[in-house]
């Protein structure tokens, strides 16, 4: 680690731990927000997740090292933490700190791209469902089910099987085709119990099409399950690239994901723990602060303690 | 209305088969190959010979056919890589993936539901936050790392449970006294822990909000007003309550430690079906992949319908927040 | 004050803990056998073999098994020389001699039978041949007895081996490659079901040791028998038992709840074992090599050369470009070796003065500049008309030191401007794209005979087109050394022929020879007389012994 690094680390915990402190004072008189910042867990949640944003957004200036470089593969081979490498270098002498920084931005992207894509379409599905009923509802919750009743490991493994050479950011795409039966359900339900109020009757009364109804008027009203169902999924998909970077299908090397870092790391478990603990923690420290924000949406977005 | 779900549930059920069949005779990678050793491609006789003994030269609806005539009459086809009836190969794993479950469940349960209740009772106080933090902490670990840990620690170092396996190769390689069914217990100890512990952190914080949601139903509140004693009241309530949404949880969770054991399988050498179902997907030997496709699917449905039946009896002012069960099961 | 839930809870906890104890205990308690011909050892091995039948199974678990219940009718002895007959100790042979230069008589010792009670006869030596020479059952050494023609039988005791043509190896080949198999047993079978019939799971043969049990999944149990003709086995009872991760079967051994593990693969396991005070680390010389095959032919299209690697100039470069030395170091440690050529350390052609391309980084990139490879468009790739030195490399996902080894291929390519992609892919995939020649370069392994002749003639010759000779490298200079070096008559004649056909398969380069694994076996401190043959481990299992004073509880259970 140079000055220069350790300057920008610092600099980073300092802006996350600050951004939310300022956006806690700032929002001190709403409502919903007092209630999202209620416990402190949240609070921390936000920061840790601010954090890792950061250092994976500026990971040019974090890194001190390329993340693919093997330094010394005789000599700096499973070196424990010291001041220069802060958390240890790995097996082929890559830095281990200069990995999860640029292995943020892999597992970060892809996490948020795969339950984009599973929300977008658990929320489209589940309005459809929902709204129009009937026979449309039937054959879409039927298809859930379906889709519910095989695990999802099983369908990434024969879809990588199909498919010779599947590029990455297809395999994420599918991670979100086979991770939204549960927001559809979600959603489903709200829409449900949402069509049937005054306001959508009016809108229709007045003539709005299907779509504009379903989309200006019930989704912005069902938005509490999503949200919450949102961040919830970003931390599902994490733990998931990383069952599948151990069993072998994942970010392709060298380049780091934290999953594929644990999956390197499990044959030197026993002499140099330190490569598979760090990217273990930073996944746990992710996806626990997705949890935490998450339950503090969910207490935010309660209408039941908006009439109380 | 119970037989239309059935019928519904047959029509996923079959659904699923065709999918997987279609889907794992499309992929590349012929199970000829598995029958190499890695020194030598397979024989092109070999080869010949298989796809014509398995039929597997003839068109993919004639060999679905052929599928679905054999399933009718409880054939599950044979299994290149293996060497046996699918029927046996699955059979065998099923006392092993059930025993997995089973403890791993009743861990759940247990310590998942004393949990919740005992935070839930001393809500906002030091234990409840402390605990809270630490089954967010579990809740949040890659299991198969927590499972690696696990034997490091245990296995090794302490040497107080067994590194893998199901049972002593010696004394016990099948259950035929109490003594071996004990070392079948201890040889489970890790495995299901470590499926426990995390179901167990997500119980524990499922069953708290449940819990709390109860407390401040308008029926119980009425009770303390009638001066019902308030330790009555609320735990009868909401154990009722947990139970109840435990139980549908329990109808939705249990085909997740089927398929989704797979890794721990793997790491502790526990001969279940995900091990098996993966194995063959490896192996490309399609009549085990679709035959445990099969299985999967019917448990998931058959879990569903289970979940649905006791919700159904259950008395339907005991409103269970579905926000959380439905993003906790998926 | 607790509550009822809590009390539960706790009543919960403390029977599981009495149960756990009880379990442990009570394994203390059982005592029984005592002696000299107890003891069980528990094999820590990792992949389960599909079957059992020798002429059907290549798998490494199926060998060792067996080899304790299969015998041959001869077999090497601890030097491992396959020229000649000297070396070689009877097995169910009892005496042999020559009748004639292309005819070998083996007399079959009477006492040899069949786990049933059927005496071996010289009917058994005939059918095993025909056996493994037959096509339907698609045996993986059939190409390695092509130069017998025919086995028959003089009477029930006595087999007649008649060859080809002459050559120093022409016992081993008799001897070394086939398991007598029980003809009443198999003789009802089809050839073509061999692969898949149940005798393969529930073999019946003539060795040290019966089949008792096989766990799908999980183990495989045999038991010595005592009136074994050659002498009682020692151990009385031999366990594989099967975890699919390599790292907690090492685990098994290190916590004691195994016995042996044939291989540890990595050093930090090797320096486990070393540490571990119960276990003693015994190295062997291994006989496997790994290489890093060039595709000559263009991927997907035999018919056509390789844009990049069919020029030997670029394949010289890039074998100058990698520090196999370094990549040895820091991989295997003191664990491997490079190898001067696609060899195992078990070869007795071994040999480190064999001249080999350098390590010259500086050489590799003047040569690659030479032959057009610049870097024309500055991103860090050389290219040539348009198109860049960019290919793949193929490995399976089942072995974590190849996937090591890719990685570390792949920065030394980045230092001279040339582009790898690593294509993890499962190994029947893997299998199925070298067959057809849909790679790049891929890295492979391949396990040696103790005889160099066989193993280069299938990987290295046109002998081996369409089989193991992937890359499909073809030098008629390099075939006419190595047919002289298999025909010499001793090993002094050979050892120069072989050098030069090193020499020459060295400077075309079709594959860059990365290491030799140097074998470390970690086996149990109380077992005796461990005698480790180098070409099969566990060719010697039945004359190990454990001590009566040193039984542990694993040893005196009676079952």
């Amino acid at each position: 680690m140079t000055l220069g690094t350790w300057f920008v680390l610092f600099v980073a915990l300092i802006l996350a731990a600050e951004a939310v402190r300022a956006l806690r004072q700032r929002t001190l008189a709403r409502e919903r927000w007092r209630r999202f910042f209620r416990h402190r867990t949240t609070s921390w949640g936000l920061s840790i997740l601010t954090f890792f944003v950061i250092i994976a957004v500026a990971a040019p200036f974090v890194a001190p090292f390329d993340p693919n470089a093997q330094l010394d593969i005789v000599r700096l081979k499973n070196v424990g933490p010291s001041w220069t490498f802060i958390l240890g270098t790995d097996v082929l002498s890559r830095d281990v700190w200069s990995r999860i920084v640029w292995g943020a931005r892999v597992s970060l992207r892809v996490a948020t791209l795969g339950a984009l894509v599973a929300v977008a379409l658990g929320t489209l599905v589940g309005a459809a469902a929902g709204y129009y009923r009937r026979w449309v509802d039937g054959v879409l919750m039927r298809g859930v089910d379906v889709g519910l009743a095989l695990p999802r490991i099983f369908i990434l493994l024969m879809a990588v099987a199909l498919w010779d050479g599947l590029p990455f950011t297809v395999l994420v795409l599918l991670i979100g085709l086979t991770s939204w039966f549960g927001t559809s359900r979600l959603v489903r339900a709200e829409v449900l119990s949402l069509r049937g109020r005054d306001f959508v009757v009016a809108a229709r009364a007045l003539g709005a099409g299907d779509g504009r109804v379903i989309f200006r008027h019930v989704l912005p009203n069902a938005a509490a399950p999503i949200i919450v169902s949102a961040a919830l999924s970003v931390g599902n998909v994490l733990l998931l690239e990383a069952s599948l970077s151990f069993l072998g299908i994942g970010v392709p090397p060298p380049w780091p994901s934290w999953g594929n870092m644990i999956a390197d790391g499990a044959t030197s478990l026993y002499n140099a723990p330190w490569t598979t603990l760090f990217p273990g923690l930073a996944i746990s420290l992710v996806v626990m602060s997705l949890n935490a924000v998450a339950d503090g949406l969910r207490e935010a977005l309660d209408p039941r303690e908006d009439a109380a | 209305m119970l037989v239309r779900r059935l019928v519904v549930s047959a029509a996923i059920v079959f659904a699923v088969v065709t999918l997987v069949f279609i889907l794992i005779h499309l992929a590349p990678g012929t199970p000829c190959a598995g029958f190499a050793g890695e020194t030598a491609p397979p024989d092109p006789l070999v080869c010949r010979d298989l796809t014509q003994r398995f039929g597997l030269d003839r068109s993919l609806p004639e060999q679905y056919w052929r599928y679905l005539v054999a399933l009718a009459h409880g054939d599950l086809g044979y299994s290149f890589s293996l060497h046996r009836p699918v029927r046996d190969a699955i059979a065998e794993t099923v006392p092993f993936t059930l025993q997995l479950a089973g403890a791993a469940l009743l861990l759940d349960f247990l310590v998942g539901l004393g949990l919740g209740i005992y935070q839930a009772r001393r809500v906002n106080r030091l234990p409840d936050v402390v605990l809270g933090n630490i089954t967010l902490f579990i809740y949040s670990l890659p299991t198969f790392w927590l499972a690696l840990i696990l034997l490091l620690v245990f296995g090794e170092k302490l040497r107080l449970f067994p590194v893998g396996g199901p049972n002593d190769p010696i004394i016990c390689p099948t259950i035929d006294s109490a003594f071996c069914a004990l070392d079948r217990l201890w040889h489970l100890a890790l495995p299901a822990a470590t499926l426990g512990l995390v179901g167990a952190a997500g119980t524990a914080r499922f069953q708290r909000a449940a819990m709390l949601d109860v407390a401040s139903e308008d029926y119980v509140r009425t009770a303390r007003a009638k001066g019902v004693p308030e330790r009555r009241v609320v735990l009868v309530h909401q154990l009722r309550n947990a139970l109840l949404s435990f139980i549908t949880r329990f109808g939705l969770a249990f085909p997740f430690l089927l398929t989704g054991a797979v890794l721990i399988e793997t790491i502790f050498a526990w001969p279940g079906m995900g091990r098996l179902a993966v194995e063959a997907i490896l192996a490309r030997d399609y009549p085990v992949v679709t035959a445990t496709a099969l299985m999967a699917s019917i448990v998931v449905v058959l879990g569903n319908l289970v979940a649905d039946v006791l919700l159904g009896v259950a008395d339907p002012r005991l409103r269970v927040r579905s926000t959380d069960l439905e993003t906790i099961a998926t | 004050m607790l509550s009822a839930m809590q009390r539960r809870l706790h009543t919960i906890a403390f029977l599981f803990l009495i149960m756990a104890a009880l379990a442990v205990s009570a394994c203390e308690r059982r005592g029984g056998c005592t002696g000299a011909n107890c003891g069980t050892l528990v094999n820590a091995a990792v992949a389960e073999p599909p079957t059992l039948l020798p002429p059907s199974s290549e798998d490494i678990a199926a060998n060792d098994i067996d080899e304790q219940l299969f015998l041959k009718l001869a077999d090497v002895g601890m030097s491992t020389n396959t020229v000649g007959d000297e070396d070689f100790q009877p097995l169910l042979a009892q005496t042999w001699e020559w009748d004639g230069p292309l005819t070998l008589v083996f007399h079959l010792d009477p006492r040899a039978r069949w786990q049933d009670g059927t005496p071996v006869t010289a009917a058994d030596v005939e059918f095993t041949f025909n056996a493994y020479n037959d096509s339907a059952v698609a045996s993986p050494y059939r190409a390695k007895l092509k130069r017998i023609a025919s086995v028959t039988q003089r009477d029930s005791l006595t087999a007649v081996v008649r060859f080809r043509e002459r050559y120093p190896e022409m016992f081993y080949d008799a001897v070394y490659h086939m398991r007598v198999l029980p003809a009443h047993l198999l003789r009802s079978v089809p050839r073509g079901e061999w692969k898949t019939a149940a005798f393969g799971r529930q073999p019946v043969g003539d060795g040290p040791y019966r089949f008792v049990r096989w766990q799908a999944a999980q183990s495989i149990e045999l038991v010595a028998d005592s009136t074994f003709f050659l002498g009682r086995p020692a151990i009385r009872r031999l366990i594989w038992r099967f975890t699919p991760n390599l790292q907690v079967a090492v685990t098994q051994v290190l916590a004691d709840q195994a016995d042996v593990r044939e291989q540890l693969v990595t050093p930090e396991n090797v320096q486990r074992a070393r540490d571990a005070k119960q276990l003693t680390v015994y190295p062997f010389r291994g006989n496997v090599y790994t290489y890093l095959a060039f595709n000559l032919r263009a991927n997907g299209d035999t018919s056509k050369p390789n844009p990049i690697f069919a020029d030997r100039d670029v394949r010289r470069a890039l074998s100058m470009a990698v520090d196999r030395a370094s990549l040895v170091k820091s991989a295997l440690g003191d664990i491997g070796k490079v190898p001067p050529g696609p060899m195992s350390s078990l070869l007795w052609i071994w040999d480190p003065e064999i001249r080999q391309l350098p390590y010259d980084t500086a050489q590799a990139a003047r040569l690659l500049s030479a032959h057009g490879w610049r870097d024309h468009d500055g991103d860090g790739v050389r290219d040539k008309n348009g198109q860049p030195l960019e290919f793949h490399i193929l490995v399976p996902t089942t072995s974590a030191l190849r996937r090591q080894y890719a990685r570390l291929l792949q920065e030394q390519f980045r230092g001279i401007g040339v582009k790898a992609d690593i294509d993890e892919v499962e190994f029947s995939v893997v299998t199925q794209r070298l067959g057809s020649g849909k790679f790049d370069t891929s890295i492979l392994s391949r396990g040696n005979d103790p005889s160099p002749g066989s193993g280069i003639t299938q990987t290295w010759t046109r002998a081996g087109f369409g089989g193991s000779n992937y890359p499909r490298y073809y030098s008629a200079e390099f075939e006419r050394f190595v047919d002289r070096a298999i025909a010499a008559p001793t090993r002094e004649q050979a050892r120069p022929l072989w050098r030069s056909a090193m020499e020459t398969i060295n400077a075309d380069a079709p594959a860059i020879f990365l290491y030799s694994l140097e074998n470390f076996a970690a086996v149990h401190k109380r077992v005796e007389n461990v005698q480790i043959r180098p070409d099969s481990w566990a060719a010697l299992l039945r004359t190990w012994r454990i001590p009566p004073d040193r039984l542990i509880d694993r040893d005196r259970v009676e079952r």
